[in-house]
């Protein structure tokens, strides 16, 4: 990963949720902007559901126009609030609109939510749409650390960013048949107190890069970041730099940051 | 703890893969009912990649494995916790049913913002009323609408059967008042999240307005024409939006007494089946406005009218009061 990301990713507002076992865990928070998008595609899709639905009702109705009328408005406006609330308390807290841009909205312990949050949270929308396109919501979400409206707050719900995440790949740099400075326990510990997330993140990238680096600056980049390893480790072991090339170093320290070495372990 | 990410994965990777697909087919059935085997699969799946990502986190420094075994987590803490609701079949339509008798119960409960509710749009109909009575210019302030200002045209009008009349433009209105009825009591209810002031001042206008059209019809001569064009709907128009008042109330209560928002989310259920009871009154209310309410003599008797009124009045009565066992369920508040 790269440090931008890195850096990307401490900003964005999240929730840590701790359950009884005691597994912490981090759930990403939806911003105002992809709810409202969210919003929007509903409003496209329910739309689209009543006025075709309309025209049937009309069809039926030909001869009683009224009643026609009487059905599409009482329908148009039930549906406004039924498609909100049945699809998320009964399609695991999304709606069409959610679903496409990838948000969910949960209980805020982290439970789904049940039906009646999915009521209390859409019948608030009379007050969270005031007085127009949703300012006091948003000016609602904006305020709230957890980025809830009024509606959230109330039926104690948050909406969450569920984008698919694939199992990450695996590196095989980590993986060699010998690494010198697991026979130097001290600078196994100093390289890995010295390291912060951002650095060891630029050594990651950096090997991962290799071949799409010129020689040189492949030969620069990794003498820099050797260089500047060895000076937060000092004193350094002659021994070990002598017979090491400025990659291998990195790979070594890779190694002790990303792997383990010893075959004895135990895992599982 | 350091981990040999490369082994880690390697060992730990059929667990997680048979995690996420369990997760799939759970996720996908609506009641998120386990079956015992399924239970005994999560709990255990659950607590090994819950000690995985234990060692991700505080063992390497992998934040996309770490992304991706949070997210796997927080699934599987989802399914184990959540409790699905308790009658099986969701769209029993007994379970539905229930609303009629939960609705008197949770308003006989919450029986103290309902008098909140009224005292406050007696104080508007008062002073709308007073306004009318000694300050004819107030007139044309509160009363917006021409057919409010000049009680004797529109009687008049409504009397000689000049405004047209057909089952078709009835159902059409009606739908509308149910619409834009229900809208301004559910506005009523939620604004209880201004701590009440919001749901305090719309009732308050509300009330200045009956006051006002009361005391300027009176005052005209037009008293009975009035009871009987506004009682057959408005006996439960009314205090459908007092009792949306009294929803608006108790979630200010709510709000200012909170300790823990858990304490809200449990509350909130009295607040739906009032806002239920509520739309339900609504939809006859609308239906009465649009049908019965304005025809008038001499196609209605006035006395009809108000009879009718009255009797679904008393009707409304021993609904709110009686119907549902007394005192049922634990007062939350």
């Amino acid at each position: 990963m790269t440090e931008s990301q890195a850096i990307r990713r401490s900003t964005a507002a999240e929730v840590t949720i701790a359950t009884p076992e005691g597994v912490l865990f981090r759930l990403p928070l939806a911003g105002p902007a992809s709810r409202l998008y969210a919003m929007l595609l509903d409003i496209v899709i329910v739309l689209a559901t009543v006025n075709g639905a309309g025209l049937l009702v009309y069809w039926i109705f030909s001869k009683a126009p009224g009643f026609g009328v009487l059905v599409t408005t009482i329908g148009e406006f039930a549906i406004g609030f039924v498609y909100g609330v049945l699809l998320e308390g009964f399609w695991n807290g999304q709606t069409i609109g959610k679903r496409l841009l990838h948000l969910r909205v949960i209980d805020r312990d982290g439970l789904p939510l049940r039906i009646e949050q999915a009521w209390v949270r859409n019948l608030m929308r009379v007050f969270d749409a005031l007085p127009f396109a949703y300012l006091v919501g948003g000016i609602s979400a904006l305020s709230s650390p957890l980025m809830q409206r009024f509606g959230d707050r109330v039926a104690g719900t948050i909406v969450v960013r569920q984008t698919p995440l694939p199992a990450p790949r695996e590196d095989s740099w980590t993986r060699q048949k010998y690494n010198s400075f697991m026979n130097h326990p001290t600078i196994a510990i100093k390289l890995r107190r010295a390291a912060t997330p951002e650095l060891a993140g630029l050594i990651q990238d950096a090997l991962r890069r290799r071949d799409e680096l010129a020689a040189y600056a492949r030969r620069e980049i990794y003498r820099e970041l050797a260089a500047y390893l060895q000076s937060e480790i000092s004193p350094f072991p002659d021994e070990l730099v002598e017979m090491l090339s400025d990659e291998q170093y990195l790979i070594n320290a890779a190694g002790v940051l990303f792997g383990d070495q010893r075959p004895s372990r135990v895992y599982g | 703890m350091i981990l040999d990410l490369e082994r880690f994965q390697a060992q730990a990777r059929p667990r997680w893969s048979s995690l996420e697909s369990l997760l799939d087919a759970l996720e996908s059935r609506p009641d998120r009912r386990l079956n015992p085997a399924e239970t005994e699969q999560l709990q255990e799946l659950y607590a090994k990649v819950a000690a995985d990502l234990n060692r991700v986190t505080h063992g390497a420094l992998a934040p996309e494995l770490r992304m991706y075994l949070e997210r796997l987590v927080a699934r599987a803490y989802a399914e184990l916790y959540y409790a699905p609701p308790t009658a099986s079949g969701i769209w029993q339509p007994r379970r539905w049913l229930r609303i009629f008798t939960a609705f008197p119960e949770a308003f006989r409960r919450q029986a103290r913002y309902f008098a909140l509710a009224v005292v406050i749009t007696g104080l508007g109909c008062a002073l709308g009323g007073l306004a009318v009575r000694y300050d004819p210019a107030s007139v044309d302030v509160l009363l917006p609408a021409d057919y409010l200002r000049n009680p004797g045209q529109h009687v008049h009008e409504e009397e000689q059967g000049q405004r047209a009349h057909s089952t078709q433009i009835e159902a059409a209105f009606s739908a509308g008042l149910i619409r834009h009825n229900i809208q301004v009591a559910m506005l009523a209810a939620a604004l209880g999240v201004t701590f009440g002031v919001g749901t305090a001042l719309l009732l308050f206008e509300n009330g200045v307005l009956l006051g006002a059209v009361a005391v300027r019809y009176t005052q005209q001569g037009f008293g009975l024409f009035l009871t009987a064009w506004l009682l057959p709907h408005g006996v439960f128009e009314i205090p459908s939006i007092l009792i949306a008042g009294q929803a608006g109330f108790y979630l200010a209560r709510l709000l200012l007494r909170r300790r823990e928002d858990r304490d809200v989310r449990e509350s909130m259920r009295e607040w739906l089946v009032l806002v239920a009871g509520l739309a339900m009154m609504l939809v006859w209310a609308g239906m009465m406005e649009a049908f019965f309410s304005q025809h008038h003599e001499p196609v209605l008797p006035y006395g009809l009218k108000v009879a009718v009124g009255a009797a679904e009045l008393a009707l409304l009565t021993i609904y709110l009061l009686l119907i549902g066992r007394r005192g049922a369920g634990a007062n939350p508040h």
